[in-house]
């Protein structure tokens, strides 16, 4: 009788010891991801200001947003195609990461230098860029103008047409080098023999690219896609300090502009509906991605 | 394998190399010129270099506290960060009722990047009446889950009857954990260091909404409003970068290793 009565005990108290040691990390996780989500959806249907009782208001938000705000529009078509331009940076460095990978002398030392930029403060990278975009003495320009390729000076962050590339010229430029290490794990994991049966089948190097790097690639690929995505906090951080969202509203990003509701004009309910489409859109886009891939980019191996 | 030409391939590399540096070289350049940084044409060399403008800098801002504020909010989300980590790792080594709902539940909370949920986060740091404050510029990232499945990977890996052995020998699990088990997983934890600290030093959209006074100024957002106050007028905001970058590229370039093996085993686990 004592005995299963012990083991029950001793059971319970380890229990209580490895939710004990959980605890702090799922209460992060409540208090900033969790109850993040919910309260950002209960918000989303209500009027509030931190100064007025919220007010039920059904599907108003959403009906401005969707039908009267061009803001809304503008700012989710350029997250869009911030995220749509990722996969010119990973074909960069999909490039990069062959050439980094052959068997030439100091290519550890290229490796270094072109991974550099990413571990680096991504204000101070917009503050360099927004210095190579300047219109009077920025480095572009005065090669370009050195060239003969403009008549004169194009005011990069101040254009309509060329605000947005240049966001995304830079945001690329501090990618490339976190795509090709990633692309790079992903070539080293290749067996070579496959390669070797290839080249005695005959397939020449293209078809061996072809066939077997690109598809065996593919996970490492999607991954990232998603990863950069989802950590693309980088855009904001870019966007706030380049151009601040303009001009007009030319490189309003679906983040930046939750910030302005938000914090600009204490727009918090409305802030949270936009927030339920930016987080709807990153959901699906991810999905796509994962089904893409053969469905395990991104995946943790459990056991 | 096979004989080719090497030089279009080091040829190509020296262009991408000299595209990810030039930039460095062009705000180095502005900021150590003693000329107007406006005059036109820029010149590619400095001309008369000098470091006034560094000099500037300590006049213009607070540049120490601003240096300090980064570092003890850096500190608190590391050492937070493997604490949190090692012990959650090491829970999801053990077998327990509900073990995988807990992994169901971080898995999806890796779905929720932080950019969703500033307003509510504001909000709630708000209620905790830890705005404006070291602790809560910090406590969104106490902990991390990419890092959680690195501890339990590591932990994984250490052979069980060393652990029979020590709980044999009467350790308390606590002390498992920090006796045993850390010392066996000393690059799952220099991944985490490292995660968490280009995290919190390079972190920009937090600080920017939980700080108010300019005393809590972490450097990113130092850097941001001195951009903002002075617009890019003086050749002393370059100076400014290079001084926020310096710290962060040397210390890469020591731990250049560490670096790289972190960000791949922290993007590869998820």
């Amino acid at each position: 009788m004592r005995r299963p009565h012990f083991k029950l005990r001793k059971s319970t108290r380890k229990a209580v010891l490895i939710w004990s040691f959980l605890a702090p990390s799922l209460l992060i996780f409540f208090l900033y991801r969790i109850l993040p989500l919910g309260w950002n959806v209960l918000l989303s249907f209500q009027a509030w200001s931190p100064m007025k009782p919220a007010v039920f208001i059904g599907l108003e938000n959403y009906q401005e947003m969707l039908f009267e705000d061009e803001v809304f529009w503008q700012a989710l078509w350029n997250t869009i195609g911030i995220i749509g331009s990722a996969p010119i940076g990973i074909a960069i460095a999909l490039g990069l990461a062959l050439l980094v990978n052959s068997d030439i002398r100091g290519r550890d030392i290229y490796r270094t230098l072109i991974f550099l930029s990413y571990p680096l403060m991504t204000v101070a990278v917009a503050i360099i860029w927004r210095w190579m975009f300047d219109e009077r003495v920025g480095l572009i320009n005065y090669v370009a103008r050195m060239l003969d390729l403009v008549d004169k000076p194009i005011p990069f962050l101040n254009s309509f047409t060329w605000a947005l590339p240049s966001v995304i010229a830079a945001n690329i430029w501090q990618m490339l080098g976190f795509y090709m290490i990633i692309i790079l794990t992903g070539l080293q994991n290749i067996p070579g023999n496959l390669y070797e049966a290839a080249a005695i089948d005959g397939a020449n190097a293209f078809r061996r690219f072809l066939r077997i790097t690109l598809p065996l690639l593919k996970p490492s690929i999607f991954l990232c896609f998603v990863i950069g995505m989802l950590n693309s906090v980088t855009s904001f951080d870019l966007v706030y300090v380049m151009t601040a969202g303009g001009p007009g509203h030319a490189t309003e990003i679906l983040v930046t502009y939750i910030y302005k509701l938000g914090f600009t004009q204490t727009r918090f309910d409305y802030a949270a509906a936009v927030t339920v489409v930016f987080f709807l859109l990153l959901l699906g886009v991810t999905f796509t991605a994962n089904r893409l891939s053969g469905g395990n980019a991104g995946a943790v191996e459990i056991d | 394998m096979g004989k080719y030409p090497r030089w279009p391939i080091h040829l190509a590399l020296l262009a991408a190399s000299f595209v990810m540096l030039v930039p460095f070289y062009w705000v180095l350049k502005t900021s150590i010129s003693g000329e107007n940084i406006f005059a036109y044409p820029p010149s590619i060399i400095p001309r008369d270099p000098n470091p006034f403008y560094y000099v500037d800098v300590w006049y213009a801002i607070p540049f120490a506290r601003f240096f300090l504020n980064s570092v003890v909010v850096s500190v608190i989300t590391i050492v937070a960060n493997v604490v949190l980590n090692a012990m959650a790792g090491y829970s999801l080594t053990q077998r327990f009722l509900g073990k995988s709902a807990v992994l169901m539940l971080f898995l999806s909370c890796m779905m929720i990047p932080f950019q969703t949920t500033i307003i509510p986060a504001y909000l709630i740091t708000g209620k905790l009446g830890l705005l404006d404050s070291y602790l809560g510029l910090a406590l969104p990232m106490f902990s991390t889950i990419i890092c959680i499945f690195v501890f339990k990977a590591s932990f994984d890996a250490i052979p069980r009857s060393l652990i029979d052995a020590a709980r044999i020998d009467g350790l308390s699990d606590w002390n498992i954990i920090w006796k045993v088990m850390m010392p066996l997983a000393k690059s799952a934890m220099a991944t985490n260091v490292i995660l968490s600290f280009i995290w919190s030093w390079n972190n920009f959209m937090w600080p920017l909404i939980a700080t108010r006074s300019a005393d809590m100024q972490t450097l990113p957002l130092g850097l941001a409003r001195f951009l903002s106050y002075q617009e890019d007028s003086t050749g002393a905001l370059y100076a400014f970068c290079i001084m926020v970058l310096a710290p962060g590229i040397l210390l890469f370039l020591l731990a250049q290793r560490e670096f790289v093996q972190g960000l791949t085993s922290g993007a590869a686990k998820g």
